[in-house]
């Protein structure tokens, strides 16, 4: 809608260093609440423990950031790859398929921190994503329905499994429920070790495979014709996720991690339709909120992690889905009303313009009764719709000169030179796309009214030069009414 | 039943839009009682569309559609539709019978069973199109002619009194397309009225006795001696025109703010 | 009791029949504890079962595993203002937010530009962290555990409070609520059973017969979220939708038709419950997940198996289809012949 004539009636926009700055205060509010009653137990208030947090003074606190940022990071990075192919509840399944993986590690390692989790994890995990092709390829059982299955199915394992383990000998020690809903204060550095290992193995594979993951996402028929190992690519970006959701339950648990998959994703597919911007931005937004996530559980004074990265994510979401300037739902409505708020202005004009029309304009002012009765409305809405005129300065109102006419005094209505060449504007759209559609298009002229009622609205100056010359500049419409021209338009009425 | 000026079908000044691009644009129609009309026109010339939006699955952007002089919504009881074939899911757990019963399901009242009156009128539906043998049988496992006629009967047992078809003859082998010409013949001799999406211009002529030919806006109405002519072929199937399509996208979004007096 | 059982060293005990199929049922307080166990996994299976098979047909799968999520919230809230485990709060909250879960779900698919899948991922994954957050926050005060909420605790059933109504003692309360949702389902499901069977098949044609389509759709959602809501309790939220979606694919694979897929719910509910239990008293785990783990197996065999596009039935097509293969003995090679 570049511009367009409506453009500068709307909001002013703030720059975006506005917004984030906004958003990040916002979000710091948003934590007051959250120390609930512990806080008062703890001696310390929010403002030294955010001092603490953000000059990393204390050891865990450098651990728990690094740790949400490589999180956000390549769940980040993989949910862009995953939520643009449309395969956004494979993550949730992939990440619930994992637990019996988990489990079948733990029993072997006998202990929480090994490659055997993370082994037995991946290969889970995958074993989940091939059941569910091999689903679809062999019944007609539908997608979702096989992801539900695969999902429940491997869950209940894994389930079974760890509550098993739980009663035996050396299952007490294990904590493994960590892995249920995450426990950001127990990583180790060798689980930060992982992580970094495997978000640098995301981000290279990432960047180097750039244009072959978008073009076998895209178009996987095309991708298999330029000779691209299709099912490859794919095996190798269920790989990739299977390590993102494994590094990552330790922080947020088997089932938020999804969460973490889609929502940055999401909320970069409302900002931005380019597939580099949109893995950029999903990578940057998965970072930030696991860095705000962490500050705010810290502040809350050790809150689940988990669970307040994905809110805080959600914040980020639906400020995106509300306040984006192109997409957002707001500025989308915004536009919807000044637009309609136009077409209102532009109706009154129009009629005042078919006023003075028909009076063959002999005289430069008309009245707002005339007008009422040619919009066939009411008088307070004549009114209105008059003083909207005047506020935009496309009119002038004065009291009718007459003093014998009793009260209310009639007020009389004049255009200004701004009203009038808008007025003409629109009539001229009005009658030129009537003509249009009855010489070109060949409709009865009796039906191309109501259509040149909504066109005359949106026809740019471009397309109504096309149209004059197509009708080689014509001067009257299919009812014989006079087409205002451009220099009736910059005589200007009052001039 | 009806007062005489309430023709089956009216539809004036009719836009629809699809993500701000036009599909259909100022369609005008009125369809007589008692015939069999085709709608014809190039692929992406809104066909299905103008039939999903009469059955409301498609919300217009401006216009009115009446049945039986009545706003469309309020007559769907008297309308029977058959659906595009990909757009059916065949996996669906019923079988043949089940789904000519679901015709009848207007004519049984809520929380009431399907009596043994419908029972054998599904099956006389079914018998008319060739299928009775297959009553038992899930559609998923019917060829393509033999699920046509499945809806076709279901249609039939509907009882309506102006029937959308969508493309029935798509995809069918030519015993079936035969038939099926057929059963419209008799439906339209019984004094139904028959609107079918076509897209075989080579039969067209010798289908219908009406035609519609649209190319996203109505290019003509009209018996097909009328319509079937070299002229208004090419005009609906030879390009369209940019300034037209241009802005109608753009219009899509104005809804009629309000109704003026018109300017003559 | 499992509880007083010595654990073992061997992750898969030894099966001691005795132990796992008579013990259970040896004295008559031990007859009460488990029927109530048994009952309860019977009454959740067959509602879900049948709310479930619509579910399924309807291509709604998922909405169920997000509505299942989507109570979290509503639920915590319910525990935070009553402080306990109180029925109609409960009931309310949840179904609340199981509704506005899937409310949300359906607008952000309509008004965004974002896919559906993607939308409905970001919505109840948001409504659970919230409710995780609450219980996180608040939880001690209402004695609820965030872990049985995942996976339940259908053993500790008979322990909650009994419901008595004008004097007679009905019940432990899950149980109670349970069935009563049950016989909803069941009720609803037979005299609505033509609504439901025409707007899940053709929309159009629902709406063509002057059927209130959207009402029908809520109605189902909020049935949906009822028996979220009394299963949660047993089976918790995630295997929930085990329970819905198992019984109807399984059916699926020997029945073609609604009532008979509908009427499958019945014996495989039998199967799953008592299947279940037998299986966690062997194995000393989870009643719920072991019920699921039955339902898979059953699954797992339909899949092999099942008339209706059984695996063994395709490969047998397929060998008939091929003379010269005849002799291929394992699926291995008819799939490579192919």
């Amino acid at each position: 809608m570049k511009g367009h004539p409506h453009s500068k009636w709307s909001l002013p926009r703030p720059p975006l260093e506005w917004r984030v700055g906004i958003s990040w205060i916002i979000l710091f509010l948003c934590a007051l609440p959250l120390q609930g009653e512990q806080i008062s137990s703890q001696g310390d208030s929010i403002l030294e423990r955010s001092h603490r947090f953000l000059t990393l003074s204390d050891e865990s606190v450098r651990m728990v950031l690094l740790g949400t940022i490589l999180m956000g990071l390549s769940c980040g990075v993989m949910g862009g790859l995953v939520v643009t192919r449309r395969l956004s509840l494979f993550g949730d399944t992939l990440s619930h398929a994992v637990l019996p993986g988990v489990a079948v590690g733990f029993l072997w390692s006998q202990s929480k921190d090994s490659w055997a989790i993370l082994v037995g994890a991946t290969v889970a995990g995958f074993l989940g994503v091939a059941l569910i092709s091999l689903l679809r390829k062999t019944s007609r059982i539908r997608q979702d329905s096989a992801l539900g299955l695969v999902l429940s199915g491997f869950y209940a394992l894994g389930i079974c499994m760890l509550t098993r383990i739980q009663k035996m000998e050396f299952g007490n020690q294990s904590g493994i429920d960590k892995y249920l809903f995450g426990q950001v204060v127990g990583l180790s550095s060798s689980d930060l070790w992982t992580m970094a290992f495997s978000c640098l193995l995301i981000l290279t594979l990432t960047i180097l495979l750039y244009k072959e993951l978008l073009v076998a996402g895209f178009d996987s028929e095309y991708a298999r014709s330029i000779g691209l190992p299709v099912d490859f690519l794919q095996y190798l970006l269920w790989l990739l996720l299977a390590f993102a959701v494994i590094t990552s339950l330790q922080v947020v648990g088997v089932v938020l991690v999804s969460a973490l998959l889609v929502i940055p994703a999401a909320t970069a597919s409302l900002i931005t339709d380019k597939m580099r911007a949109i893995l950029i931005w999903s990578a940057m937004l998965g970072c930030m909120a696991g860095a705000t996530g962490a500050f705010l559980s810290f502040l809350g004074n050790q809150l689940p992690t988990g669970p307040i990265i994905v809110l805080v994510s959600a914040v980020f979401f639906l400020w995106a889905l509300f306040f984006h300037p192109q997409n957002g739902l707001l500025f989308k409505w915004l536009a919807a009303r000044n637009r309609n708020q136009r077409i209102a202005l532009e109706n009154t004009l129009k009629a005042v313009y078919q006023e003075l029309e028909s009076i063959n304009f002999q005289e430069e002012t008309t009245s707002v009764s005339q007008l009422a009765k040619r919009r066939r409305i009411g008088m307070p809405q004549a009114h209105r719709e008059t003083d909207a005129l005047v506020a935009r300065q496309y009119a002038t109102v004065h009291p009718v000169e007459d003093k014998l006419a009793a009260p209310p005094r009639p007020t009389l209505i004049s255009l200004t030179p701004k009203g009038w060449g808008t007025a003409c504007r629109i009539v001229r759209n009005h009658r030129l796309w009537e003509l249009y559609l009855t010489n070109e298009a060949r409709y009865a002229p009796d039906h191309v009214h109501d259509d040149a009622e909504k066109i005359e609205h949106v026809l740019g100056e471009e397309t109504v030069r096309r149209i004059e010359r197509i009708l080689s500049n014509p001067k009257k419409d299919p009812h014989g009414k006079l087409i205002p021209s451009q220099q009736d338009i910059d005589r200007g009425f009052i001039a | 039943m009806n007062p005489p000026d309430s023709k089956p079908l009216e539809i004036h000044d009719l836009t629809v839009a699809y993500h701000r691009k036009p599909v259909l644009y100022g369609i005008d129609l009125e369809i007589g009682e008692g015939t069999l009309t085709g709608i014809i026109g190039p692929n992406g010339a809104g066909k299905s569309t103008l039939i999903k939006t009469i059955m409301g699955m498609v919300p217009s952007n401006g216009g009115w559609i009446r049945i039986f002089g009545k706003p469309a919504k309020k007559s769907f009881a008297r309308v029977g539709y058959v659906p595009q074939r990909e757009s059916v899911d065949w996996d669906f757990p019923v079988s043949v019978l089940d789904v000519v019963l679901m015709g009848r399901y207007g004519h049984v009242g809520w929380l009431k069973r399907v009596g043994k009156k419908d029972r054998s009128i599904a099956c006389e539906c079914l018998e008319k199109v060739n299928m009775l043998p297959f009553a038992d049988r899930q559609i998923g496992k019917l060829s393509g002619g033999q699920q046509q006629r499945v809806f076709l009967a279901r249609a039939l047992a509907q009882e309506s009194d102006l029937y959308l078809m969508d493309e029935p003859l798509a995809g069918v082998d030519a015993v079936t397309e035969k038939t099926i010409i057929e059963l419209l013949r008799d439906l339209r001799n019984q004094g139904k009225t028959l609107l079918v999406v076509h897209h075989d211009l080579s039969t067209a002529k010798e289908y219908f006795d009406q035609l519609i030919l649209l190319n996203m806006r109505l290019v003509a109405v009209g018996e097909v001696e009328k319509t079937f002519t070299r002229d208004l072929l090419q005009k609906t199937y030879g390009g369209r025109l940019t300034i037209f399509t241009e802005v109608a996208g753009q219009s899509a979004g104005v809804k009629e703010y309000d109704k003026e007096t018109h300017p003559s | 009791m499992s509880a007083n059982r010595q654990t073992k060293e061997t992750f898969i005990p030894d099966f001691d029949p005795i132990d796992t199929f008579v013990t259970p049922w040896s004295t008559h307080a031990e007859i009460a504890w488990n029927g109530q166990i048994v009952t309860m996994g019977i009454l959740v299976c067959l509602a879900c079962g049948l709310v479930g098979s619509f579910i399924v047909v309807r291509k709604l799968a998922l909405m169920g595993d997000a509505i299942s999520h989507g109570i979290l919230p509503g639920l915590a809230l319910a525990f935070i203002i009553m402080k306990s485990w109180a029925l109609f709060p409960m009931f309310f909250g949840a179904c609340v937010a199981g509704l506005l879960c899937s409310f949300c779900i359906e607008w952000l698919q309509k008004k965004s530009i974002l896919k559906p899948d993607a939308a409905l991922g970001v919505t109840f994954t948001t409504f659970f962290a919230f409710g995780v957050l609450l219980i996180a926050m608040y939880g001690g005060n209402a004695h609820i555990d965030a872990e049985c909420l995942l996976y339940g605790e259908i053993g500790l059933i008979p322990l909650a409070e009994s419901l008595s109504l004008g004097g007679v003692d009905l019940g432990a309360r899950p149980i109670v609520s349970m069935f009563v949702v049950t016989v909803l389902v069941i009720i609803s499901v037979t005299v609505f059973y033509r609504q439901l069977m025409v707007t899940s098949f053709d929309f159009t044609l629902a709406k063509t017969l002057g059927l209130p389509v959207t009402l029908i759709h809520y109605g189902l959602m909020l049935l949906l979220a009822l028996t979220i809501v009394s299963s949660f309790e047993a089976v918790g939220v995630i295997l929930v939708i085990s329970m819905l979606i198992f019984p109807s694919v399984t059916a699926n694979f020997f029945f073609r038709r609604m009532p008979a897929i509908l009427f499958c719910s019945l014996p495989l509910s039998f199967v799953y419950s008592i299947g279940g239990f037998f299986l966690a008293r062997w194995l000393d785990c989870t009643i719920a997940g072991a019920m699921v783990l039955v339902a898979s197996l059953c699954f797992a065999l339909g899949w092999a198996f099942g008339p209706n596009g059984g695996l063994a039935w395709q490969l047998l097509d397929r060998l008939n289809d091929k003379p010269g293969n005849k002799n291929a003995r394992s699926e291995g090679c008819a799939v490579e012949g192919q």
